[in-house]
Parts: structure tokens; sequence; C-alpha cells
């Protein structure tokens, strides 16, 4: 097993080309995990998604002046991005067309125009579906210092501009206030943006790096609600991501921009499904444990009513056609709550507990105190008031419960008659 | 001394215009309502004043000067859907933006900013939830931490965009206790209102609008129910104005 796990991991590391994929991978995850955080909160997904494409003809034709070499390709790249950005406010501020269909006719436009670049190439040979698709093995020198120096760059501006980043991003209304130039900082981001395509180009592809700005500060946003945390987060999804794609493009010969992307969508997907606060697996099981806990409450309610009133009938099958459950599984309820000693017995023969009977007074008075409130200030009528007071009464706060009833002037008796326990 | 000017204008949206011809000499050290129905242009005319809206005539100085040059002497209360509440920020770091106008370029809050920002926390009462993320506070809490924001600016002119909407009465009525806090120090206060019922208690002034400035004053002079019915039913009234012209 260590043995496979090492020739997995390690073995690949002695080829050089390995060491700078592994290299250029650390780079894209870092610049487009930091600028990415700010392109989704920004809400424009979009806008990045455009600018990669249209980054293809500054390629092509930075390759067409002056050869393969990385300096013009970042020139060319960095041109057609701002330009793209530009065109594309340009045209939404000066017609009726809105913002998602100029973007959508200038990458589309600019995309096609470096593909006709590319077709008329014919001597030369450019790889055109390395810069689509992405090559993280094919990654030369001249490409990760460029990376290097990019991401250098982009790491230092999001630390120098960090204020004015947050301000314009939260609320660009106080930003204009105190001063600070919303569409200036909105152009620095998108030469950032141009700037972290080009890194991600060589590894990526321009078809799917947008997926490495937006899925790592997605799969961030979905685990935390600070921003620097975010920022982090997203750079270790982004490169470990791209890592682990790069890994699997080596033993198994995938597509290198694919299987990185498709590594930070299954991040993605298991944030969605089990992050603490958000994942809809602990929603689904904070659900359950509520339903549970409302359960136990409405079962010592009942054996509290019962005792009150001193009726002895079957409490099984009174609970189970009360609260539309079956009988094995109020007989399954009740062992729970024996097992916690809020009662004792056996099948249909309950009964509460001292801290059983405690937890049932305070059930009872939250009910009825919830019930004369919604009667008293009309907001529902008496045929209703029941069932509502039953949703409420497990909000079983002290604090809001005596609050009801300072403001209903410590009332004796619920609507029904009933009289209210006083707090114990 | 007259703190905020506006003469003439007039701002639209879509070749309609939004606000016409308004004329306002704001002075120091009061509270004024700004009063209207809804669609009368009362956000406009804050907009308007701010420069945050293009005009399609018109001068608006301030202290003086024109707008861009003073703007750092306002703050602003927006209305909240402003705001994207699932942004990554917590309380005092919204409220630390605050401090930015105070701040140098590439600079970073100092002592004496950390010590503002945990000042006018305590003054909203919100210091318990200063790392709470806003998502997660209630309504009134959500109004307190941006008035702490504009506290922690430090401004002379406060725009306040329906600051009591969906807050509570406890909360309404602690904002405006640092409103009048405010007032006392020469601040001078605007604030957008549509709930008529407290106009008197609350506003030294009025700003009665309806597209037009129909009333501006003190407000037992402005606020008569005559000026009411002409900014409210004004609408009703050009309905009635038109039938009249259809049977001619």
């Amino acid at each position: 097993m260590a043995d496979t796990l090492y020739k997995f991991l390690v073995e690949p590391l002695q080829y050089e080309f390995i060491q700078r994929a592994l290299v250029a991978s650390i780079m894209v995850g870092i610049s487009c995990g930091l600028i990415g955080t700010y392109i989704m909160l920004r809400r424009l997904s979009l806008i990045g998604d455009a600018l990669a494409h249209s980054v293809l003809p500054g390629v092509v034709i930075g390759f067409m002046i002056s050869g393969k070499n990385p300096l013009s390709l970042f020139a060319g790249a960095l041109t057609a991005g701002i330009l793209t950005s530009i065109l594309i406010s340009y045209v939404e501020r000066n017609s009726k067309i809105k913002e998602d269909t100029s973007i959508g006719i200038i990458f589309t436009g600019a995309f096609a125009l470096g593909i006709l670049l590319v077709s008329q190439l014919k001597q030369v040979h450019i790889d055109l579906s390395s810069y689509l698709f992405g090559d993280v093995l094919g990654v030369s020198d001249s490409d990760l210092i460029l990376s290097s120096v990019i991401t250098v760059f982009i790491l230092i501006s999001v630390i120098l501009f960090y204020k004015q980043l947050l301000v314009t991003s939260f609320d660009p209304t106080m930003a204009y206030i105190i001063g600070i130039s919303t569409s200036l900082v909105h152009y620095f981001l998108m030469t950032l943006l141009s700037m972290s395509i080009v890194a991600g180009l060589q590894s990526v592809g321009v078809i799917l790096i947008i997926a490495m700005l937006i899925t790592p500060p997605a799969t961030a946003f979905l685990l935390t609600d600070k921003l620097k945390t975010m920022l982090l987060l997203s750079v270790m999804f982004g490169i470990i991501s791209s890592v682990i794609g790069l890994y699997f493009s080596y033993h198994f010969n995938f597509a290198s921009g694919a299987s990185i992307v498709l590594t930070a969508v299954l991040f993605f997907a298991a944030a969605f499904l089990f992050s603490p606060k958000e994942g809809i697996v602990q929603k689904y099981f904070r659900r359950k444990r509520n339903t549970s806990v409302n359960l136990t409450e409405d079962i010592l309610k009942y054996l509290f009513n019962a005792e009150e009133k001193s009726s002895g009938g079957n409490a099984v099958t009174e609970l189970s056609a009360d609260l539309s459950l079956s009988e094995n599984k109020i007989l399954s309820a009740l062992k729970r709550i024996e097992s916690k000693g809020l009662i004792k017995g056996e099948k249909e023969n309950y009964k509460l507990t001292e801290t059983g009977r405690d937890l049932a007074l305070k059930l009872v008075r939250s009910h009825r105190l919830w019930e004369t409130y919604l009667t008293e200030k009309n907001i529902v009528d008496m045929d209703n008031i029941h069932q509502d007071a039953e949703k409420y009464e497990h909000i079983l706060s002290d604090d809001l419960i005596s609050e009801i009833e300072e403001e209903l002037g410590h009332p004796q008796k619920d609507p029904h008659g009933s009289p209210i326990p006083k707090k114990k | 001394m007259t703190v905020i000017s506006v003469k003439n204008l007039t701002i639209s949206y879509n070749k309609k215009p939004a606000i016409k011809g308004i004329n306002l000499e704001v002075e120091e050290g009061s509270i004024i309502g700004i009063l209207g129905p809804n669609g009368a242009g009362k956000s406009t005319l804050i907009k308007g004043i701010l420069g945050l809206l293009p005009s399609e005539t018109g001068e608006i100085r301030i202290f003086d000067k024109p707008v861009k040059e003073s703007l750092k002497r306002i703050a602003y209360i927006p209305q909240k859907e402003q705001f994207d509440w699932d942004f990554p920020i917590n309380v005092s770091e919204v409220v630390m933006m605050g401090r930015y106008p105070y701040i140098s370029l590439f600079g970073r809050p100092d002592e004496n900013d950390h010590l503002i920002v945990k000042e006018v926390l305590e003054k909203v009462e919100m210091s318990d939830n200063q790392f709470t993320q806003i998502r997660n506070l209630s309504g009134g809490q959500q109004q307190r931490i941006f008035l702490a924001r504009a506290l922690a600016q430090e401004s002379d002119i406060y725009l306040l965009d329906e600051p009591f909407v969906g807050v509570d009465a406890k909360t309404e009525k602690a904002i405006f206790e640092l409103i009048k806090e405010l007032k006392e120090k020469n601040k001078t206060i605007l604030i957008v209102h549509h709930d008529l019922s407290k106009v008197k208690e609350y506003f030294d002034k009025v700003i009665l609008i309806n597209q037009t400035l129909v009333a501006f004053g003190d407000t037992d002079k402005a606020f008569t129910s005559e000026l009411i019915n002409k900014a409210y039913g004004g609408r009703l009234t050009i309905l009635q104005k038109a039938e009249q012209l259809f049977k001619n």
C-alpha cells in the first residue's frame, strides 16, 4: 500500500516536467483562488468566462508578432482581456443592450477571431488544443517564470488593496462617497483577472479556466463567513485540485484541464453536501433532530396532561392517533425518552419522573402562554390557535416566555380556561 | 449656515423625470424629514444630492463647494435591500469601513480606529455581536450597524434612507436618540421617512415631495393637512384633471 502510494505520488517527481507542472499548478491555485474570490463576490463570473475566451486572439496575435515568446503572449492576452472588459461595459452603457447579452456578443466574437487567426497560421505550429484544454505536463521554464511573476503580483495587489477591494465589493456607494473610484478598482481587477487567466492558460486552458476562478471560491464560501478565511481556503482548494488533477493527468493520461476542474467540482460537491453550516446533509439531520426533540416534548406533554386530568387511556394508542405516527414508532420513542431518565415504566404504563415533570411543566406553560398571546394579539383565530401554539411552544427560551408573560400581565388562565403554570 | 444648497435639480430615469426643479437650502444643525408617497422621488432626491445619479439640470453645493469635494463630510445609510447580506463580513468590519477615509492608501486601521469602532459599537449596543456575520443579525441590529458605521465616519451631514423599516420599536427609539445627539453636536440629518405618524415628534423641518417640491419648512408650517393632501393626493388629482379633459 505504502509502496503504491509512493509510486503514485513521489516517483513522478523525479521528472523535471512534473516538477514544473507541480509549481505551475500551485501558481494557478494561488492566483485564481485569490482573484476568483472577488470575481465571485462581485458576481462577475460571466465576465470572467468572457475574458478567458477573448484572451485567445490576443495570444495568437502576440504569437504572430514575435513567436512563442512568453512576454509577447502575456502582453497580447492582457491587452485582449482589458479591451474586452472595456468593450462589454461600453456596449452596455451606450445602447439598450443589457450586460449579459453584451458579454455574449463580445466574447464569442473575440473567440471566433482567435480561431480564425489560428486557422491562418499554416506553416507555424501553434498547438491550439493546449490553449483550449490546457496541457499542464507541457509547461516550459519560461511559462513558469511568467506565471510565478503574475502570482506574486496578484498576491501583493490583494494584500495592498485589501481595503479598496473590500469596500468596492461590499458597498460601492460607500466607496464612491469616501473617494475610492469604483471604476478604477473594477478595471484594476479586470487586469488582475486577465493576468490570472494567462497564468492558468497553460495548465487548464481558456475554456475551463473560469472553473478555477469560481469553483474553489464557491467551495470556500460554503465553509466560512470570513473574507480572509475564504481567500485562504479558496487558494487551498485551488492548489489541491490542481495538484490532484495533475497526478491523474500524468498517470491516466487524462486531459489536464478536465481532471483539475473535475477535482475542484468534487470538492465543491463535498462542501455542498457536508458543510457544517450550509451542507444539505447537516440540514437533514438538524431537521430530523428537531423532529425527534419535538416528539419527545409532545409525549411528555401528553403524559403530563393525562396525570393532570387523571384520565388513564392507552397512552400508546392515543399518542399514535394524536401525532399520526405508528404505534411502533411511539414505543421506540418512549424507550428512548426513558433512557434519558425523563419517564419510567413500560408499554402503555409510563409515568413522568421528577425531571420529566419539570420539563413537561415548562412546555405546558409555554404552550398556554403562546395560546394566550396569539389570541390576545389577534394573530390567529380560536380554531387554529392550538396548532399554532403547538408549533411555537417548542421554542423554550426562558427570556422570551417570561417576556410574553410580562406583556400579557401574568395571566392565570389560557383561552381554553386551563391554568398557566408559574415559572419554577 | 447653509449646509446643502440644491438649485433647480431634475433627475430622470429613461427620460421620465423622477424629480423636477427642486430647490432647497438646508441649514446646519437640524433633523429634516423627507416625506412623500411611494415613487415620489424621496430616495432619488438623496441620491441626487450625493451625485450618485446623473442630473439633467441643477446645481448642488455642499458647504459651499461642489459635491465631489465635500463627499467625505457626508455619511449615507442606504436602504437595506442594497446589500448582499451573505457577504463574508462581520459587524466590526462593516463599521471599520467608516474609518477608511482616515486611513492612507495602503494603510491599516490603527489603535485609534479600533478604539472608535469599539466606542460606536457600544453606543448602538452591538458590542456583543462584533464578530457576527451580518446575515445572522435581526432587522433592527442590521440597521444599528450601519448607523454605527456612519457615526464612525464622524461626518457633518447624515443622509438616512428609510432607517426605521423592518426595525423594532426599541431600536427605532434608540436610533432616534442617537440622531438627536448628532443634532446637538450641530450636525445635519436628512431622513427619508414614510410613516406619517411620528413626523411632528421627529423632525424640525420637513421636505414634502411628489416629483416636484410641495413644501419645505418648519414642521408645524409645512406639515399641514392641506400640504400633505397636495403631496399624497397628487396623482389622484392628475387623474381627475385627465377625466375632466376627456369630458370637455
